[in-house]
């Protein structure tokens, strides 16, 4: 799926809970809505997890002038590549990789201690890992309660890209074993469980 | 908030009565000056031979006052290359004296699919030889000059690095080089042979050029109105009030249909029978309706050099590759607006650019201060405060 250091964008403001990237253009792999990405941390080694939750296109006044007017394809090409759209990436922090004081180290789920830096790149995850953070399910109960972003939608799409992750013969295993997890978690709230499984069942049946 | 809008009231009142009735006054100059358009269309060739230049008269060439000219087909392939500056003015209550011209510039292919050509290119004058001129510190018209010429050379540079085929490039404003006349005839010379120089270059490259000025307010076509109601008598002229004074010749051109262009006129300007005729580059002007059928008229000024509208080809290429650039956003040519906006200095870049010569200067051991009175304004216009309720 990807290759781990496809840059996405740097870092233009952050919180311990997540953070947004600045990126000039759009390409069809990034910024992708569910895609994990990843940005360094301040301890040497260690790294921040984050899922994109929401991707902004801003406009300005003279974009708004065209877009009545069928403009050609020069004009697209000129607000698209030389105009600086300001395309915003929001992610939502869900873990934490950080070395250990011997040589090993541990992915934790977790808002990081503390959060990237202004101008820090931020990369696609490679889906060795993508399936190296998604060996377990701790990281949806920060999905699942973040407040700004679409909790449900962005789980079951994190889910589809961490089964694409895994070769084919595992995945239906993988969102089996996801949907035990998001039914243990959401016991007391049926409804939303039912809506969260049918989009996992969609995404089985795709 | 030091500007107290209650006190403003009444005069913002009667400023709208005043443009209301200068509006109605209006209409009736306009039908006067249609009226005289049409009267005397036909008597170029008679007041040609009268010193229309010397009261400020657009000067005719061979075409009826009255006639509109309808669009040509615009071409499926054109080049519209567009060149614009903005400066900042050496402060001398700043931290360090320099001067700063940026120059925007976008090469627009139509009909090519490509993306096109834009750039930014700053330059910093700040040594002695660059920030005097004859003792006299490069700011207000000095600056303009430099500005102009530094827009007119990016553009014969960009119409130079273009392949051969039909090519545009526009400024925005005018093709005379504004010079006071205050400065010296060496000056005056230098000055304006350079930009000569350059249009030269866009001529060499088989280019077209103009310049556009949208809403343009000259009064030369009015003054030639004047003149042919007095039998061409410029001394009358002179002498005696002009009723169509304070009449801007585009308010007479508002009946060109969608797309048309008027007559074709000559500058009455002084440079332009000094400089630009000798060497070929007459500046010739002409208003043009930007707007889309059945939309309200939006008039705009093209000036051209002799050798453009001369050239048939030439002359239609400008005339549609305006029209068709104008209409791509509303009135305004695309490209003309993007190298505005590539060249304009915003104030949050201007205050950076300010800090990157602090740096500078501490790093070369110099120490910056700003003047008094600088210093005090950096207390005062950063908003005042208020008491918390």
């Amino acid at each position: 799926m990807s290759e781990g250091n496809l840059r996405v964008g740097r870092v233009l403001r952050a919180s311990s809970r997540g953070f947004v990237v600045g990126c000039r253009v759009m390409t069809p792999d990034i910024p992708v809505f569910g895609s994990f990405v990843r940005a360094e941390g301040l301890s040497p080694g260690s790294e921040i997890y984050g899922l994109i939750y929401d991707v902004s296109v801003e406009d300005d006044p003279f974009v708004r002038q065209f877009i009545g007017a069928d403009p050609p394809d020069e004009i697209v090409k000129d607000q698209r590549e030389n105009r600086q759209i300001p395309i915003e990436v929001s992610v939502l922090a869900v873990g934490a990789r950080q070395c250990l004081d011997g040589d090993g180290e541990t992915m934790r789920h977790c808002l990081p201690p503390q959060p990237p830096v202004t101008l820090d790149w931020l990369y696609q995850c490679s889906d060795e890992q993508v399936r190296a953070f998604t060996a377990r399910f701790d990281y949806f109960r920060l999905v699942l309660e973040a407040r700004d972003a679409p909790a449900d939608e962005l789980l079951a799409t994190s889910l589809r890209a961490a089964a694409a992750a895994r070769p084919k013969h595992e995945r239906e295993a993988f969102l089996v074993e996801a949907g035990r997890e998001l039914a243990r978690l959401l016991a007391g709230d049926p409804v939303r469980l039912e809506g969260l499984l049918r989009q996992l069942r969609s995404e089985e049946t795709e | 908030m030091t500007l107290e809008l209650n006190k403003l009231t009444a005069q913002v009142q009667a400023m709208g009565q005043e443009l209301a009735s200068r509006r109605r006054e209006y209409a009736d100059l306009v039908t006067l000056a249609r009226g005289w358009l049409t009267e005397y269309a036909d008597q170029g060739e008679r007041l040609r031979r009268s010193e229309a230049a010397s009261v400020r008269a657009a000067i005719p060439t061979g075409e009826p006052f009255d006639i509109p000219h309808p669009l040509p087909a615009i071409p499926e392939r054109f080049t519209f290359i567009a060149a614009d500056g903005s400066q900042i003015q050496p402060d001398r209550h700043g931290a360090a004296l320099y001067y700063l011209i940026n120059v925007g510039s976008l090469v627009y292919r139509r009909g090519s699919g490509e993306t096109p050509e834009a750039k930014s290119e700053p330059a910093l004058g700040y040594t002695e030889a660059n920030l005097y001129e004859s003792g006299r510190l490069v700011t207000g018209n000095l600056l303009d000059v430099r500005r102009d010429l530094a827009e007119i050379t990016r553009l014969a540079d960009l119409c130079a690095a273009e392949p051969s085929g039909p090519t545009v490039a526009v400024v925005d404003g005018t093709l005379l080089l504004w010079v006071l006349e205050e400065r010296s005839a060496e000056w005056q010379h230098a000055k304006v042979m350079t930009y000569l120089d350059q249009l030269n270059r866009i001529r060499e490259s088989g280019a077209a050029v103009a310049a556009f000025t949208s809403r343009p307010r000259r009064a030369e076509v009015t003054q030639l109105l004047h003149l042919a109601s007095l039998g061409g008598d410029a001394g009358r002229a002179s002498q005696e009030t002009n009723p169509l004074k304070r009449l801007p010749d585009r308010a007479v051109f508002e009946m060109l249909p969608p797309g048309a262009r008027s007559a074709i006129f000559i500058s009455p300007s002084s440079i332009n029978h000094e400089y630009y005729q000798p060497a070929g580059h007459a500046v010739h002007f002409f208003y043009l309706n930007l707007a889309a059928e059945e939309r309200d008229p939006v008039i705009a000024r093209v000036e051209s050099p002799a050798w453009v509208v001369e050239d048939a080809d030439h002359l239609a290429l400008v005339h549609a590759s305006i029209v068709a650039q104008a209409r791509i956003a509303g009135g305004y040519p695309y490209a003309l607006a993007r190298a505005d906006e590539l060249a304009f200095i915003g104030g949050s870049e201007r205050e950076a650019f300010e800090e990157m010569v602090t740096t500078s200067l501490l790093r070369a051991s110099v120490r910056p201060a700003l003047s008094p009175k600088a210093y005090y304004k950096s207390l005062t216009r950063q908003g005042r405060r208020r008491h918390r309720v």
